[in-house]
């Protein structure tokens, strides 16, 4: 898979991306329901999550 | 194509017991992880919960502390062993007499199984029978009580992995140290270098993808103990030295909790992985990004 330099601090593919990805929205999710989940739902952190993915694997 | 073909049917084989062997029971831990599912509850059927598995999880203070202990055990272990291991392996690789006996010796705890290990060192630290609370009292006028006092527990089982895992360490560094190129050093040596500049500026980065390979080894292994420290401590005193690998033991089997179990079990992988990576682009200069 072809590498490229994007906004993130390394040389990355595509399933690297792809990867970095899985493990934010786990960890988001995670963070959510231990901290915020009391404020706000957690179908927020499911949205922000998949567009932060979304921003890592088309500019990462 | 025919070769493509040939080379497909000839791991087939082995792509299909990594498959059943792997895959699919981490499919299945995955799917169970979403479900409440305890056969000692009124029901015993599993039933979907969505992430609640997950949001109790986050709150559980018994799993957080056996992750924490976890950790604390798993730097431990690692960077005695790295330490311990890199003198050992520079020490066997120098000539002196009995030097193949020495290393025979040094690798025999590899073959013994950890349950052996654990009865083992069991069987040396109990009091009024083995010799460790013995010598300690005799020599350092200190009661040793492995069920009594946390910090002794945790001690000892640092101690019994670093003893057993070591020489594995040990072994990788000196296939690295003795594949090392001479000319670098030699010229190093010529110029004036000193001894922590060679090892910092030479041996340290010829050695990278060996110490890289053993951390990856034993962080894996050091998270996932389990029947060492079930034999030595039991988790105890308390839950003192209950890793996580004995944790989710005491849920998935005693408790038949399944579903919190194996929610338990995808926490602790994705936190394997995680720190693999992380370790993998910090130690790796190929991730580094060239503007």
């Amino acid at each position: 898979m072809a590498q490229k330099t994007g906004f993130l601090p390394i040389k990355t593919n595509t399933f690297d991306r792809i990867f970095i990805s899985v493990v934010l929205f786990v960890a988001i999710s995670l963070l959510w329901m231990r901290f915020l989940e009391p404020f706000a739902p957690l179908w927020v952190s499911t949205l922000l999550s998949v567009v932060l993915g979304q921003w890592i694997i088309r500019k990462g | 194509m025919r070769n493509t073909t040939t080379g497909w049917l000839l791991i087939a084989p082995t792509l299909f017991i990594l498959f059943v062997t792997g895959l699919l029971p981490f499919l299945y831990v995955l799917v169970v992880g979403f479900f409440d599912w305890n056969t000692f509850a009124q029901n015993p059927e599993p039933q979907f919960s969505g992430v609640n598995n997950f949001r109790a999880l986050v709150f559980d203070a018994a799993f957080l502390k056996s992750l924490w202990l976890t950790f604390k055990f798993t730097a431990f272990v690692l960077v005695s062993q790295l330490v311990i291991g890199f003198f050992l392996a520079k020490m066997l690789l120098r000539d002196m007499p009995l030097k193949g006996l020495f290393r025979t010796i040094h690798t025999l705890p590899l073959m013994i199984a950890p349950i052996a290990v654990g009865a083992t060192w069991r069987l040396m630290t109990v009091p009024g029978l083995g010799p460790i609370p013995h010598w300690m009292q005799q020599w350092f006028d200190v009661k040793y009580i492995l069920s009594r006092f946390p910090d002794q527990a945790f001690a000892t089982v640092v101690a019994m992995d670093i003893w057993h895992w070591t020489p594995l360490v040990t072994l990788t560094l000196m296939a690295g140290l003795s594949n090392l190129p001479e000319e670098p050093l030699e010229q190093a040596r010529i110029d004036g270098a000193s001894e922590w500049r060679i090892f910092w500026d030479i041996t340290l980065p010829f050695l990278k993808p060996v110490v890289l390979t053993t951390v990856f080894i034993r962080l894996m292994d050091a998270l996932r103990t389990v029947d060492e420290v079930w034999m030595l401590t039991g988790g105890g005193p308390g839950a003192e030295t209950r890793f996580i690998g004995l944790h989710i033991w005491r849920v998935v089997f005693p408790k038949t909790d399944y579903g919190y179990g194996s929610a338990m079990s995808l926490i602790t992988l994705y936190l394997t992985i995680v720190m693999c990576w992380l370790l993998y682009v910090a130690m790796t200069g190929m991730k580094e990004k060239t503007r």
